[in-house]
């Protein structure tokens, strides 16, 4: 498998704003491909509290100088991920990956790319895989605010690119749709707009998108989050609900899972 | 002290003795900590480390418990993971014969319900070549009906330990729960009944509470406390019952620096296992090899066993 255990140079931070900010990474140059839904396991700090890693999808992938640069997009929530965000240019952040069971995009067909805020750091790789392939795709990005739709004009240039769009949604309206992004795919279901969904978000929105596209007779594919110790399948910790009646793990059998894998 | 002067970290013998368990060095992995060691052979390296300690095998394999099962907590975790686990007849047909290729010694950690089912693993794992000791799982909070009330009473362990004794010659390490008021009185019960070694500790019993939601954490409510958190306590439950049961003891808990190795080793370990660091990073066991050689090099120390139980006290301490 292959998976690095790496220091990578942080090459900068830059907020989105906060809590949303983004790290960007440089890796040693034989750092893996990193495929679309695939995540890393970092570490900030050498000090015990917090003691284990943070697990991060991969936001975003380049190459300057020859160096992969891995960019992670985070949501500050405890001190984990708050450590992170205060790295400064020049420091080491230890990067474990990549990790996991990314999305396949076999047969995608024209793709609806549901985020729920920072889950959208799960879908920006797979735009990337989706415009290169020529396969068109629509963004739905939601959020209570036009704050949490951080980086949304990244998507917004893929998605048009690819002759979509971004559909921004907002509880409160202050950018794009009023309401919850669930209601906009309902409606693009219905109008039979999609071959397939892809998602990442709260789990509580991802199961209200697999259920609507389930019913709508639409496969697709979500990018779970659950609080991991290890990532690399060791702890055990991550257990996500099996249709089969199993617990699958989220950092080894996942964090993709089908729709219909998922007992949710 | 005669011994001739080291000339390079090479020449620092690392070897130590747990009962008659030989191992090339005092690094294991724990249980539950680093799965059956082979699949994670792409991120650590499985030679240096002295011995690997299975995740506990049971007759049947097991689903675990549902998730919640982790929580981080101040320089620690929670874990309620359940016992999952592929069950010893798939652990002996498709992971020993592997692993058993590795110069680390494989312990295997075992669990039942009843002291039949013990046994019956006992039995299975004794025409084991490949298989150096077992360690008996009596200690496991996570489980209701698992093997936690044998570890809590010395009765009960003892009559365990010695059914087991009966049908096997390979050594037998208990490990303890750090959930009594007296483990040396479980590490004596231990010693009469037949085993061979002690490890300790399992994790502690703890709880953590989301506030904004007012839930637990776990699913299941409670957890085994881990990590740099209760390394105090396991040194303590080390010391106490080294020094009451004679028995050799493996350290476990919290350990993550060569430092800690030491400590565990001044307070009477023979060996120790490293667990929750390996979340953090997969080759905190090899690096401690290296790390332990390093140090001992710089003091002038020729062989780790200088250093078990060397813990200086004052008279009647």
């Amino acid at each position: 498998m292959a998976t690095r255990d790496v220091a990578c140079r942080v090459l900068g931070v830059e907020c989105h704003p906060l809590p949303y900010y983004t790290i960007s990474l440089e890796t040693p140059p034989d750092f893996p491909e990193v495929a679309p839904g695939q995540f890393v396991m970092a570490l900030a700090d050498p000090g015990r509290d917090p003691y284990l890693r943070r697990a991060f999808s991969v936001f975003d992938v380049s190459r300057a100088e020859g160096l992969p640069r891995l960019e992670l997009l985070g949501k500050v929530i405890g001190r984990g991920t708050s450590r992170l965000a205060a790295r400064r240019v020049g420091d080491n952040v230890h990067v474990l990956g990549p990790l996991g069971r990314g999305f396949r995009l076999e047969g995608a067909g024209r793709a609806a790319l549901v985020a729920g805020g920072v889950g959208s750091a799960a879908l920006l790789l797979l735009a990337r895989a989706l415009h290169a392939a020529g396969s068109a795709f629509d963004v739905l990005y939601g959020g209570r605010r036009a704050d949490d739709l951080a980086c949304a004009d990244r998507f917004a240039d893929l998605a048009s690119g690819a002759g979509g769009e971004l559909v921004a949604v907002t509880e409160d309206g202050s950018r794009g749709r009023r309401g919850l992004v669930t209601e906009a795919l309902e409606d693009g279901l219905a109008a039979s707009r999609w071959h397939s969904v892809f998602t990442c978000g709260p789990t509580p929105m991802m199961a209200r998108v697999a259920a609507l596209a389930t019913r709508h007779g639409v496969p697709g594919q979500a990018a779970l989050e659950t609080p991991m110790g290890c990532g690399y399948g060791a702890c055990l910790g991550c257990a996500v609900p099996h249709r089969d009646g199993r617990f699958a793990l989220c950092c080894q059998d996942g964090p993709v899972f089908d729709f219909d894998e998922v007992s949710w | 002290m005669a011994s001739p002067p080291l000339t390079s970290p090479q020449a620092v013998d690392l070897a130590v003795r747990v009962g008659t368990l030989e191992l090339g060095n005092p690094i294991l992995s724990a249980s539950g900590t680093f799965g059956y060691g082979l699949e994670f052979a792409h991120l650590a390296p499985l030679e240096q480390f002295g011995g690997i300690v299975t995740k506990g095998l049971s007759l049947e394999p097991l689903l675990g418990n549902p998730p919640h099962r982790i929580c981080e907590t101040a320089s620690g975790m929670l874990n309620s993971i359940g016992l999952q686990n592929i069950g010893i007849r798939r652990f002996l047909d498709q992971v020993l014969p592997d692993l058993a290729d590795y110069p680390a010694k494989v312990v295997v950690n075992l669990f039942g319900t009843t002291p039949d089912e013990y046994v019956r693993l006992a039995e299975l794992v004794e025409p084991q070549p490949g298989i150096a000791a077992i360690e008996l799982n009596v200690s496991c909070p996570n489980v209701k009906r698992g093997g936690i009330q044998f570890g809590h009473d010395p009765e009960l362990l003892g009559d365990l330990v010695r059914r087991i004794r009966a049908v096997t010659g390979k050594p037998l390490i208990v490990k303890l729960s750090p959930n009594v008021t007296t483990p040396a009185a479980i590490a004596l019960a231990a010693r009469q009944a037949g085993a061979d070694a002690l490890s300790a500790i399992n994790t502690l019993v703890g709880m953590a509470i989301d506030t904004r939601t007012r839930r637990p954490r776990l699913h299941t409510v409670k957890g085994g406390l881990s990590g740099p958190a209760i390394k105090p306590i396991a040194l303590r439950i080390v010391f106490d019952v080294a020094r009451a049961s004679g028995l050799p003891v493996i350290g476990i808990g919290g350990i993550e620096t060569v430092d800690d190795v030491l400590e565990f080793l001044l307070a009477g370990a023979s060996a120790v296992q490293v667990g929750t660091a390996l979340f953090r990073d997969p080759r905190t066991a090899a690096r401690l090899v290296g790390d332990l050689r390093q140090r001992l090099f710089e003091d002038g120390i020729a062989s780790a066993r200088e250093l078990i139980g060397g813990v200086l006290l004052e008279p009647g301490a």
